[in-house]
C-alpha cells in the first residue's frame, strides 16, 4: 500500500484561544513495501503525523491518503503501535494479541489458533498465558508487535516503538522487526529519535524540522538488506548517520 | 483601704455560701421516654417551680428507649426512671430487680380512635376490622392485647396493620378503620384534621379507652432495690417531691404550660396566649390557695379549656389540650397508688402475647405503696 | 501454570522457626478474635459489667442456639438478607447506570453533582422515617433503604473506574474501530472492574446498615425488628445473636464479592507479585 501527504498540516486548539500549528505543511510519498524512517527534534510533530496516518486525528488543512483513498478515520489494513506497548493489563499475552481478532468478531478456537502460530516467531511461545505485568519491556513490545502483525495489515505505523527500551533490546528488536518484515513485506513508517536506529532499519529517513514539522531532508538509504549488526561499524552507515545528524543539527540555529 | 478590703472579703464569704447552698442540692437525673414534651410537664414544674429543689435534688431530665432507661437504672447508672408497668414485669423477668414506687398514670393512656360514624357500642364489633398500630410492641401492642381479649377475640380477628407512629395521616387517609393511638394525644390531631375536612368523610373522631374495660398499670417512677434497700429515704423524698410536682400541674395547668415553655422547642405560644396564661395561671394559684376539692379543680380545667377555645385557634391550643386531656389520666384521689390488680392485669396481657414464658414473676415485688404520701389502706 | 520468571523461590523459609512465624501471622487475626472472645468471657465471669449490659458468652451461646432451633432467627435473618440483595441489586444496577452515563457526560455530572453530593452527605438514618411514609412499612421501605445507600459507592466508583480508563488504549480501540458495545466490553467494563469491585465491597457491608435502619424506622420483621424486639422483651443475649448475624451476613456478602474479585482479577494478583 502507497501513503501520499499532500500539503498536510495539523493546527491544535490553544488552551488560549486561537490555534497552536503542530506539523507541516508536509507533502511526501511513501511506495509500497517502503520502510520510512520519520526524525527530528522532540515536539516536531512526529506523532502527530503517526496519528493522522492512523485516522485517530484529523488533517486541520491538506489530506493524507492511503493509495489513493482519502483517510478519514480509523482503516483496517493500517496498524499502529505506540511507543508504551499499551497492552490491557487485564488481558493474557495470548488475549492481547488476538484482540484485533476479537473485536473483529472472530470465534475463539479460530483466533487462538492464529496467534498461537504467530507466538513463537515472536519468542513468546512460552508465555502465552502470562499478563502483562510480568512481562519485560521488551517482551511487552514484542506482544505489541503481535497485536499489530494479527491484523495482517498493509501498513505499519510505529512511533517510537522501541523508546523505553535499553539499548541491547532494541537492537535485538530492530533485528526481529526487520526479519518479521521480511515475511510480512509491508509499508512501515517509524517514528524515531534514534538516527543509527532510523538508518539500520530505513529505505528512507525524512528529518522534519522544529514545530511545526516540516520536511527539511529526505535521505536515501541505499544499504543492502538482509541488514545485520555489524553494518553499524561500517563506514557508509557511518557516512549516512552522519548526513542525517547533520541535516538535524542544521535546524538548531 | 482596708475597710474595702473587708467589703471585697465579706462578699465572697457570701457568694462561697450562696455556691455552697447550692451545692447541697444533689444532683440527679431522671430517665424519660419519648422526647421532651409537654406531657412531661410535671418533671418541668418540679424544676422551675422548686418542687425537686425543696426535697433537696437539682434534678436533669434525660430521653431514651424505654429499655434502655429500665437498664440504666436496673445497673444503678441511673437512680431514678420513668417507664410502664409491663416494662417492669418483662424485665423483672429477666433478673432486672427494679422496683415501681409511683404510679404516675392512673389510667392507662391507650385506646382505639375511629369515625363516630361507625357502630362500635360492643367490643365484638371490633372483629374484622383493619386496625393500625405502631407496631407489635409496647403499650399500644399491649392495649390492644387487652381490648381483643376483653372482646373476647384473638389477633386473628382482626386486620392488624402496623404503621409506625403515623396514626392521624394514615387513618385519614383511609388505610385503616381504626388506629391504637395514645388518647391524650392522637384524637386531638385526628379531630383537628377531621374538622378541616382533611380526614376524608369523617367528621367526627371517638375514642374506646382500654382503662374504661380493664385497670392496666401503665407509666411510673422506678428505682432498684440497692436504692430501695439502702437509702429508702431518698426515695420517699424524690417520690415527696414528684407528687408535689404533679399535684400542682393538676391544679394549675396554665402555670404547668408555662413552665413548659422553657423545657420544650416545640411548645407554641404566641404573646397574647402567653398573657391569657399568666393571668390563669395566677388567678388559679389564688384559687388553689382555698383548699378547693379535687372536682372543683377539675371544673376549672374545663373551665380554663372552655374560655381559651372561644379566644384562639386550635392548632395553637393542641398541646395545650393535650396537657389538659393528660392531666385527667394522671388525676386521681391517691395519686402514685397502684393495685395488685392492674398488675395482674398487665401480666395477663403480657402472657397473651407470648411476652412471659410463665407467670413466674412474683408481682408483690415489682411495685410498692410505702413511699405514696397520701392515705393508703 | 507457568512461573513468573521475575519470581526467585528463596528456600531459608524452610527453616522450622521461620515457617512458625510466618503461620503465627498467617493466624494472628484468628488470634485476635479468639483474645476478644476470652476477654468478653473474663469480664462476664468476673461480673467487672453487671450481666444486664454485657451477658456471658455461654448466655448468648443459648440465645443462638434457641433461636436456631426454633427459626426465628433464621426467619429474619432471611428477610433482611432478602432485603439487602434486592436493594443492593436495585442501587447497584441503577449507580452502574447513572455512574456510567455521568463518566460519559460530563455535562450531566454538572448538572446532578448538587444532588448527589447533597443526598450523599445526608445521613440515611435521617431521611429513613420518610422512605418508610413514602414507600410503606412493608419490604419496599427497606429495599429501597438499602438500594440508596449502596447507590453511592457504586455511582462513584463507577465514574472513577470508567473515567480511569487508559486513552490510549481506547486510541487503540479506535484504531481496531471497536465499536461502543465493543469498547464497553472489551476495555471500558474490564478496565473499571476493579474499582467497581472495591465499590461492591463497600456497598455489600453498607447494604446492611440500609436494611436494618429501615427495619428499626417500621418494625415487622428481619434482624432489626429483632433486636427492638429482644430489647423490648430485656433478652439482651438475643440482641447480642441478631447483632453478631448481621455481622455475619455482611462479611459473607463481602466475602462472596472478594471472591469474585479472586476470580476475575487474576491479573491484579499476578501483577503484584
Amino acid at each position: 500500500m502507497r501513503l501520499s501527504l499532500r500539503e498536510l498540516a495539523v493546527a491544535y486548539r490553544a488552551p488560549a484561544g486561537g490555534s497552536l500549528p503542530a506539523l507541516g505543511p508536509i507533502s511526501f510519498d511513501v511506495a509500497a513495501q517502503e520502510f520510512v524512517c520519520v526524525v527530528g527534534p522532540s515536539g516536531c510533530g512526529k506523532s502527530t503525523l503517526i496519528r493522522v496516518l492512523a485516522g485517530l486525528a484529523p488533517a486541520s488543512t491538506g489530506a493524507a491518503l492511503c493509495d489513493g483513498e482519502l483517510i478519514e478515520g480509523p482503516m483496517p489494513r493500517i496498524a499502529v503501535m505506540f511507543q508504551d506497548a499499551n497492552l490491557m493489563p487485564w488481558r493474557t499475552v495470548l488475549d492481547n494479541i488476538a484482540l484485533p481478532l476479537e473485536i473483529a468478531g472472530m470465534a475463539r478456537a479460530a483466533r487462538y489458533k492464529i496467534v498461537r502460530k504467530l507466538l513463537p516467531q515472536l519468542h513468546l511461545e512460552r508465555f502465552e498465558q502470562a499478563y502483562p505485568a510480568e512481562l519485560s519491556g521488551g517482551m511487552a513490545q514484542r506482544v505489541a508487535l503481535g497485536r499489530a502483525i494479527v491484523q495482517n495489515p498493509r501498513v505499519w505505523l510505529l512511533d517510537e516503538p522501541f523508546g523505553a527500551l535499553d539499548a541491547l533490546t532494541r537492537e535485538r528488536l530492530s533485528l526481529e522487526l526487520l526479519r518479521l518484515r521480511q515475511r510480512y513485506t509491508q509499508t512501515i513508517i517509524m517514528v524515531t529519535h534514534d538516527i543509527s536506529e532510523a538508518v539500520f532499519l530505513a529505505d528512507r529517513v525524512i528529518v522534519l524540522s522544529r514545530r511545526p514539522g516540516q520536511l527539511v531532508a529526505d535521505i536515501s538509504v541505499g544499504l543492502p538488506r538482509p541488514r545485520s549488526s555489524d553494518m553499524l561499524y561500517q563506514r557508509d552507515f557511518l557516512q549516512l548517520t552522519k548526513r542525517v545528524r547533520a541535516s538535524i543539527e542544521e535546524l538548531g540555529n | 483601704m482596708l475597710r474595702f478590703f473587708r467589703r471585697i472579703a465579706f462578699a465572697a464569704l457570701l457568694i462561697a455560701f450562696a455556691v455552697a447552698a447550692q451545692v447541697d442540692l444533689q444532683d440527679e437525673r431522671i430517665l424519660l421516654t419519648f422526647i421532651p414534651n409537654v406531657q412531661f410537664a410535671p418533671f418541668y414544674v418540679g424544676i422551675e417551680g422548686g418542687y425537686f429543689a425543696d426535697v433537696g435534688f437539682n434534678v436533669s431530665l434525660e430521653h431514651l428507649q424505654e429499655p434502655e432507661v429500665l437498664d440504666l437504672v436496673a445497673v444503678g447508672q441511673a437512680k431514678f426512671g420513668i417507664v410502664s408497668g409491663e416494662q417492669v414485669i418483662l424485665a423483672r423477668a429477666r433478673g432486672r430487680d427494679v422496683v415501681y414506687v409511683f404510679e404516675w398514670f392512673q389510667q392507662y393512656p391507650v385506646g382505639l380512635a375511629y369515625d363516630d360514624s361507625r357502630d362500635l357500642s360492643e367490643l365484638e364489633d371490633l372483629r374484622g376490622l383493619a386496625i393500625g398500630i405502631p407496631g407489635r410492641f409496647g403499650a399500644s401492642y399491649s392495649g390492644l392485647t387487652t381490648l381483643l381479649q376483653s372482646a373476647g377475640l384473638s389477633e386473628d380477628d382482626v386486620d392488624l396493620r402496623e404503621i409506625g407512629f403515623n396514626a392521624p395521616e394514615v387513618f385519614c387517609l383511609g388505610a385503616v378503620d381504626a388506629a391504637i393511638v395514645y388518647v391524650n394525644n392522637e384524637p386531638l390531631q385526628m379531630q383537628n384534621l377531621a374538622s378541616n375536612g382533611d380526614c376524608g368523610d369523617v367528621a367526627e373522631i371517638d375514642v374506646i379507652a382500654v382503662a374504661a374495660h380493664v385497670d392496666l398499670v401503665s407509666n411510673g417512677l422506678i428505682v432498684n432495690r440497692a436504692l430501695l434497700e439502702g437509702d429508702p429515704d431518698e426515695v420517699a423524698r424524690m417520690v415527696r417531691g414528684f407528687a408535689q410536682a404533679l399535684q400542682a400541674v393538676i391544679d394549675n395547668p396554665a402555670a404547668a404550660y408555662l413552665a413548659s415553655l422553657k423545657h420544650v422547642d416545640s411548645l407554641r405560644a404566641d404573646d397574647s396566649l402567653l398573657r391569657v396564661l399568666q393571668a390563669a395561671a395566677s388567678q388559679q394559684q389564688e384559687f388553689a390557695a382555698s383548699h378547693p376539692g379535687r372536682d372543683a379543680i377539675a371544673l376549672s380545667r374545663r373551665q380554663l379549656a372552655r374560655e381559651l377555645a372561644e379566644q384562639f385557634g386550635k392548632e395553637l391550643l393542641t398541646q395545650m389540650q393535650v396537657l389538659l386531656n393528660t392531666i385527667e389520666l394522671w388525676d386521681a384521689e391517691n395519686l402514685g397508688y397502684s393495685d395488685l390488680e392492674s398488675w395482674d392485669a398487665m401480666r395477663d396481657t403480657l402472657a397473651a402475647m407470648g411476652f412471659l414464658d410463665d407467670a413466674a414473676v412474683h408481682l408483690p415485688e415489682a411495685f410498692t405503696n410505702i413511699f405514696i404520701p397520701g392515705p393508703v389502706e | 501454570m507457568r512461573k513468573s520468571p521475575t519470581v526467585l523461590t528463596h528456600n531459608h523459609d524452610t527453616e522450622p522457626w521461620v515457617r512458625f512465624s510466618l503461620l503465627l501471622r498467617r493466624l494472628s487475626p484468628i488470634l485476635a478474635v479468639i483474645c476478644l472472645l476470652l476477654l468478653w468471657a473474663w469480664i462476664s465471669e468476673r461480673e467487672l459489667i453487671s450481666h444486664i449490659l454485657v451477658p456471658p458468652p455461654g448466655d448468648v451461646y443459648r440465645a443462638f442456639v434457641g433461636a436456631l432451633a426454633d427459626g426465628v432467627l433464621a426467619k429474619h435473618a432471611f428477610v433482611t438478607l432478602q432485603e439487602m440483595l434486592y436493594g443492593l441489586l436495585l442501587g447497584v444496577g441503577i449507580g452502574l447506570a447513572v455512574g456510567y452515563a455521568i463518566a460519559k457526560l460530563p455535562l450531566l455530572e454538572y448538572i446532578l453533582a448538587p444532588i448527589i453530593v447533597g443526598f450523599q452527605s445526608t445521613p440515611i438514618v435521617a431521611y429513613a422515617p420518610l422512605l418508610v411514609i413514602w414507600f410503606g412499612s412493608g419490604p419496599a421501605s427497606k429495599v429501597v433503604t438499602t438500594a440508596v445507600i449502596v447507590f453511592f459507592p457504586t455511582l462513584v466508583n463507577t465514574i472513577v473506574g470508567i473515567r480511569g480508563v487508559s486513552p490510549k488504549l481506547r486510541d487503540l480501540m479506535r484504531s481496531l474501530k471497536a465499536g461502543r458495545w465493543r469498547t464497553f466490553r472489551h476495555l471500558e467494563a474490564p478496565s473499571a472492574l476493579p474499582v467497581i469491585l472495591a465499590g461492591l465491597k463497600t456497598s455489600t457491608t453498607l447494604a446492611v446498615i440500609g436494611a436494618v435502619v429501615g427495619e428499626f424506622v417500621s418494625q415487622g420483621s428481619g434482624l432489626g425488628y429483632l433486636v427492638t424486639a429482644a430489647r423490648n422483651l430485656y433478652d439482651t443475649p438475643l440482641v447480642i445473636v441478631a447483632v453478631l448475624t448481621m455481622t455475619t451476613i455482611s462479611l459473607c456478602l463481602y466475602g462472596l464479592v472478594a471472591l469474585v474479585e479472586w476470580r476475575f482479577l487474576v491479573w491484579q494478583r499476578r501483577s503484584n507479585i
